[in-house]
């Protein structure tokens, strides 16, 4: 594999052909993009977040849901690239500065989800200030901001490491302290949903193990298109080899994350109580789109994955956009049919901040999905990820990923 | 220990609203604002009853927050925001604190008693209405009843619990064995919302 590596990755060769015009025009319509969203999020700042589709009955929406989306996005590349260092196995091939950047990448935009959530974000400060260490989102804050670090620390330590001036032991050990708190990140972000014994779908024991695989499934589904659009682009040169292992992984994760699921479904109906609403309103209520989605395109991912016939690139890449769809529908479940069977469903007086369709009243407004985002909403998530787009090219550019001789 | 709280006599609730409408001019509450709401057990539809005649049933339920003692909204608050008052068992909010990340609202099992300006408060008429020391409303920020504490500082009842006009509401403290509200609760028959959630509301509904 080393022997492939090297025989492929001239180190001239690529650069002649991957950046140029293209990437630049790549890091100026995400900068384009980054500062609408900056001005979204500022028309939504001075005008209220009365401009989304969130209110007091379904009180988070499209930007928690993204920030959950998020932080498993990030888990793929910092796994992918520690996991083989930390077990001393063979790695995949060179790839792992690139996945660790997409990881730093994903982390930031979970920070700034829940940055653009926040009614105050100029009392941020107020979070080392006051902390109320009994909180998980106050968990969370700390776990991201130390896997953040830890991640930069961790493709610091590999580039230096290639350079000569760091120790494998070193590296092996920075790899082993990223990969225990990549497993933390996710679950205490499962934490914050599955702690709170107010919502019937979310709270439950299994629900910081499957955010783990939920995170494997999109973190390694992202790596794994990542390589492939790049090795085509030009950037860096990789066996089919390393790419069929990725795959293989992606498959057995779906796999595990499907079997979570079902387990969770026949818990939550089996007894035939208040939890054959939740498997009804996933299956056949108001979110059996994003249900069905989720399962349909994982299984078809996991297809692709296991049949050495189907691993072709194009075919790859799809299975891995399926996967990551799958999770993004599987979020968006979790998210909306948190809020999606109220403790009280009692008629009273609803107003303009009682929940997103109040015209209807408290039978009606739980008719369809109970929140759904407003164009607003949209568009300040898609600056969200502009910046994240131009993180990316950005770090493709100018900071030195690409696979040498060193690298494994 | 002082745990105060509120009794409703679910039985002699007459749906007048009258108690709902003085927490929001009492606490100048914005529009589309109310911290206590009066719900229907019935129907689909306010005051409409639940069954087909003659086998109707119907009650109603004034809901506000419940001052748990076990409160899921204080444990998750990243800031404490909200907090327990250790000397009255209220559960309050800090306005100047509250960063406006409604994870409270969101681990409250008690649907809508939590309330978020959604926007700059906007008001009914031009002027302030209801107690002068009741805090300035702030865009941005979860709030929710106070158990009228502005009130309690100066030794009065709630403001809703001064104007039921079919007296169904009670206010005191659950810890002093001799007081209104624990003879009520030891001697009829009650019941408290969502009781197996395991928060133990100080609100106790006479049934």
């Amino acid at each position: 594999m080393s022997e492939n590596n090297r025989a492929t990755t001239s180190p001239k060769a690529p650069a002649a052909r991957f950046g140029g015009k293209g990437l630049n025009v790549g890091i100026a319509v995400a900068a384009i993009v980054t500062v609408v969203g900056l001005v979204l999020w500022g028309v939504q700042l001075s005008g209220g977040l009365a401009q989304t589709g969130m209110r007091n009955f379904d009180s988070w929406g499209l930007y928690i849901t993204c920030f959950m989306f998020l932080v498993g996005l990030s888990a793929g590349g910092l796994i992918i690239s520690s996991v083989p260092k930390a077990f001393g196995m063979k790695g995949f091939g060179g790839i792992s500065k690139v996945a660790v950047w997409t990881s730093i990448c994903c982390t930031v935009l979970a920070i700034g989800f829940v940055v653009v959530d926040l009614g105050q974000p100029l009392r941020l400060w107020e979070l080392f200030a006051y902390s109320n260490l009994g909180s998980p989102l106050m968990w969370d804050i700390a776990v991201i901001a130390i896997y953040l670090i830890l991640s930069v620390i961790y493709l610091w330590a590999t580039l230096r490491a290639e350079a000569g001036k760091v120790s494998q032991k070193a590296l092996r050990v920075v790899s082993v302290i990223a990969l225990v708190c990549a497993v933390l990140v996710h679950s205490v972000t499962a934490w914050i949903f599955g702690l709170q014994q107010a919502h019937e779908f979310w709270y439950t024991a299994l629900l910081a193990p499957w955010f783990v695989t939920s995170a494997l499934v999109c973190g390694t589904a992202l790596v794994l298109v990542v390589v492939i659009a790049l090795r085509k682009a030009g950037y860096m040169e990789l066996a089919q080899e390393n790419v069929v292992k990725m795959a293989k992984m992606l498959g057995a994760f779906v796999c595990v994350d499907l079997y979570f699921f079902a387990c969770d479904l026949l818990t939550s109906a089996f007894p035939g109580g208040s939890g054959t609403e939740v498997v009804d309103m996933l299956v056949s209520g108001p979110l059996a789109p994003f249900f069905w989605v989720e399962i349909a395109g994982c299984a078809l991912a996991a297809v692709v994955c296991f049949v050495p016939k189907l691993r072709t690139n194009p075919l790859l890449v799809a299975a891995g956009l399926l996967a990551i769809i799958g999770i993004f529908c599987k979020r968006v479940q979790l998210l909306v049919g948190g809020f999606q069977i109220p403790n009280i469903d009692y008629a009273g007086v609803m107003t303009q901040y009682s929940v997103t369709d109040w015209a209807a009243g408290m039978a009606g407004a739980y008719q369809g999905m109970v929140y759904w985002p407003t164009p607003l909403e949209f568009g300040v998530a898609l600056g969200v990820f502009g910046l994240g787009a131009l993180m990316l090219l950005l770090g493709l550019k100018f900071l030195p990923l690409k696979p040498n001789e060193n690298s494994h | 220990m002082t745990r105060l709280g509120f009794v409703i006599d679910k039985k002699s609730c007459i749906a007048c609203h009258a108690c709902a409408v003085a927490c929001k001019v009492e606490n100048n509450l914005p529009d589309g604002i109310w911290w206590n709401r009066i719900l229907t057990e019935g129907g689909d539809n306010m005051d409409t009853p639940d069954g087909t005649y003659p086998n109707l049933t119907m009650a109603n339920i004034a809901v506000a927050c419940q001052h748990c003692d076990n409160p899921a909204c204080v444990k998750v608050c990243p800031v404490g925001a909200t907090y327990k008052d250790p000397d009255t068992g209220a559960v309050r909010q800090d306005y100047d604190k509250c960063i406006g990340c409604r994870m409270c609202m969101s681990a409250c099992p008690y649907t809508g008693v939590r309330s978020f300006n959604w926007e700059e408060p906007n008001y009914a008429i031009g002027q302030a209405m209801g107690d002068a020391d009741v805090p300035t409303h702030q865009k941005h920020v979860v709030e929710k009843c106070t158990m009228c504490w502005h009130r309690l500082a100066k030794g009065l009842e709630p403001a809703c619990v001064e104007v039921c006009p079919a007296r169904v509401r009670y206010f005191g403290d659950f810890d002093d064995p001799n007081s209104e509200v624990s003879k009520l609760i030891r001697e009829r028959e009650h019941t408290k919302l969502l009781e197996n959630r395991g928060t133990n509301p100080s609100v106790y509904y006479l049934v």
